[in-house]
């Protein structure tokens, strides 16, 4: 699994098709995101930026991977390692990725705010750095795993035509925000704005994540193993 | 390794590719399957390659397997060494067992020179050996040839032939297709037929196929490459080629 994995990661990432979600992740956490917080404002909104950007960086990161490997070349692989099991690898690639720009995303949020300088000089309480960070990791995790499920959902082998795979994927990840019964929505709010009624409390929305990821990996591996590329 | 009345679609609308397909590939055999284009020859060889799962039943005992797709591309962002790194690698290859495995394969088909080469800056007869060169890496178990021939030049094609030899001898098992009739004739294969998606074995010499009348190959000297077999059905042979083309 860790040879198939690791295959699929260098298909990702020597292809370089990670590079535009890195700049549309960098672009929207440090440029809209950034400009859109004041200091002073505490940890929480940057995180949620850092969070909300997850959920279309790691779509595109999907459909990337998803559409890198030429059907032969799968076909080779899949004969050394089985069809299913390169097919996972095939997803857990773009969520490492994903899950890397996730934390650069939080690192980034808190050397932007200067928190390192303000911890220093207890203008901040340590503990609540900490519960924030914390709320931050999670939810960035929830956001990782929604868009990794519905770009897997939307994309080959399960959705192959090209025109209704990215405006679904789109459409998608935009009603995973915006719609308010969405675990990524609810995990948006939870650290944007602590103060607000939340939908879901987290531990229900990682885990109705989880269980999105693991419905949608089922239905692209069984797809798979029985269509051909 | 068998096949238990294995059916495969691609879909539940779509009509079977084939149906009710049972046999056995004995350690040490060679198979063949023959049939027109698009009787589902590529197809079955990838329900045995482990490359795609029957639709209906049961595929048991494959050993480790390496397989060689009817068309490999080179649109990898690899050079080949790295690429058959990854390839070793997944078949459970490490370190210096890696390397010299790696070196092998591509010696063998005197393809040294290609390791640094970028995959996507291949022409079609370098990306073959490379795709011949992964397929062989495990050195043992199964060998799904999909006319793994095609593009290849002279040497490296003999050079298959004589690795297809040594695996059998070894007591691994080929299965291979192949649009070339004399392809591998010197060796003993046990012949499969696909037709209307049910597979038959081929027994005698000349069975190629409604066969009436030679009236000579297409583009001349189709034949040269069967020279080696020396086969009795000669003419059958001729005439399937240009059947099979695209």
């Amino acid at each position: 699994m860790i040879a198939l994995s690791r295959y699929e990661l260098s298909l990702l990432l020597r292809s370089h098709r990670w590079i535009a979600p890195a700049v549309l992740f960098a672009l929207g956490v440090f440029g809209l995101g950034g400009a859109t917080l004041r200091h002073g404002a505490g940890l929480g909104p940057g995180l949620a930026w850092s969070a909300l950007m997850l959920v279309p960086v790691e779509a595109w990161l999907t459909r990337s991977m998803l559409t890198a490997e030429p059907a032969a070349a799968r076909a080779c692989v899949a004969a050394a390692g089985g069809p299913r099991r390169t097919q996972v690898a095939a997803l857990i690639a773009p969520t490492v990725v994903g899950a890397a720009f996730g934390l650069a995303g939080i690192v980034g949020q808190v050397l932007m705010l200067g928190v390192p300088r303000s911890v220093g000089t207890n203008a901040i309480r340590v503990g609540n750095l900490l519960s924030d960070l914390g709320g931050g990791l999670a939810a960035g995790l929830i956001c990782l795993l929604v868009g990794s499920a519905v770009a897997v959902l939307l994309n080959p082998p399960v959705i192959r035509r090209p025109a209704i795979a990215v405006l679904g994927t789109t459409g998608a990840v935009v009603l995973a925000l915006a719609w308010n019964g969405s675990p990524a929505n609810a995990a948006v709010r939870s650290v944007g704005y602590a103060g607000q009624e939340r939908t879901w409390p987290a531990g229900v929305a990682l885990v109705a994540a989880l269980g999105l990821v693991a419905a949608a990996w089922t239905i692209s591996t069984q797809v798979a193993a029985r269509r051909d590329g | 390794m068998r096949l238990d009345n294995v059916a495969k679609r691609y879909g539940f609308r779509l009509p079977w590719v084939f149906r009710d397909v049972t046999l056995e590939i004995p350690a040490g055999a060679l198979v063949r399957f023959e049939g027109k284009t698009g009787s589902g020859k590529s197809t079955l060889l990838r329900v045995i390659a482990g490359v795609s799962e029957p639709s209906r039943g049961n595929v048991t005992g494959r050993p480790v397997t390496g397989y060689v797709p009817e068309r490999f591309p080179p649109a990898l962002p690899f050079p080949a060494r790295d690429y058959l790194s990854h390839i070793g690698r997944i078949h459970g290859l490490t370190g210096a067992a890696l390397k010299s495995a790696i070196d092998a394969c591509l010696d063998r088909l005197d393809g040294r020179e290609l390791a640094s080469v970028p995959l996507r800056h291949m022409s079609k007869g370098m990306s073959q050996k490379v795709a011949v060169a992964q397929a062989l890496l495990p050195g043992g178990g199964l060998l799904v040839l999909d006319e793994a021939w095609t593009g290849l030049d002279a040497e490296a094609k003999t050079a298959l032939d004589q690795a297809v030899a040594e695996r059998l001898a070894h007591g691994d098992s080929v299965v291979y297709v192949d649009h070339e009739p004399g392809r591998l004739a010197h060796l003993e294969a046990e012949r499969w037929r696909l037709d209307d998606g049910h597979a038959s074995r081929v027994t005698g010499d000349d069975s190629a196929g409604g066969v009436t009348a030679a009236d000579g190959s297409a583009c001349g000297g189709a034949a040269t490459d069967g020279s080696a077999g020396g086969g009795t059905a000669a003419d059958g042979r001729q005439r399937s080629a240009p059947e099979d083309a695209p």
